[in-house]
């Protein structure tokens, strides 16, 4: 069990990433721009998503 | 004069055409078995590590297989993506479940239903439930694709 929640953001990011580069390209170069863009994307976005939503309060 | 009598044998590379199915069942079986049986072995390799390393990283973090709910809807297509999974599944039923439910029994007081709402709520007090519950639900769409995919190249349609 991975208890901090950007790990499992981070580790869910990477395997999505590596799956699609192997599931949408050939050559290696090409599979490793794919994790390098799209595991980036994830993870810039979530983190980006993340920010965006702190100053809203929790339901009480 | 007598006309030639056409073979009626296949060539070899049409007698030892498989039926395309053959590797999408491979491939529910086990992640990346179906690419194997096609001699894509680096490719297999790689779904067979990322498939089986989500899965167990989701049972890990405390998810939970999904279970029929007629009164949730979406509890069909979650159950069918778990399903995707293979002999996976039995295993994350096991685990999560204490057994092979597929079904959430619908009277209330029933004591099937109360164990298994017992063992889903001792789950769900997992801090990383969400995210374990996410990572098996992945892992059954990934296959889903890898069946998908393996039936492409199996028809020719991709390399």
């Amino acid at each position: 069990m991975i208890p901090s929640h950007v790990l499992n953001m981070v580790a869910f990011a990477v395997l999505v990433a590596i799956f699609f580069a192997f599931l949408t390209q050939s050559r290696p170069k090409d599979r490793a721009r794919v994790v390098v863009v799209l595991g980036g994307a994830m993870i810039v976005l979530s983190l980006i998503v993340a920010y965006v939503m702190y100053p809203f309060p929790l339901a009480r | 004069m007598d006309e030639p009598v056409p073979d009626s044998t296949p060539p070899p590379s049409t007698r030892l055409r498989r039926s395309p199915f053959v590797p999408c069942l491979l491939a529910w079986c086990v992640p990346g078995l179906g690419h194997l049986s096609m001699g894509r072995s680096a490719r297999a390799a790689a779904f067979f590590l990322v498939v089986t390393a989500t899965f167990g990283l989701g049972l890990a973090s405390g998810g939970t297989a999904s279970v029929v709910d007629p009164q949730q809807p979406l509890s069909y297509l979650a159950t069918f993506d778990n399903l995707a999974l293979g002999p996976l599944d039995l295993v994350s039923r096991s685990v999560s479940l204490g057994g092979l439910v597929y079904r959430l029994p619908e009277e209330e007081s029933s004591p099937e239903r109360q164990a298994v709402m017992n063992r889903m709520r001792d789950r769900v007090r997992m801090p990383t439930y969400e995210y374990g519950s996410t990572f098996l639900l992945t892992a059954g769409l990934m296959n889903i694709l890898l069946i998908l995919d393996a039936f492409d190249i199996a028809r020719g349609r991709k390399d």
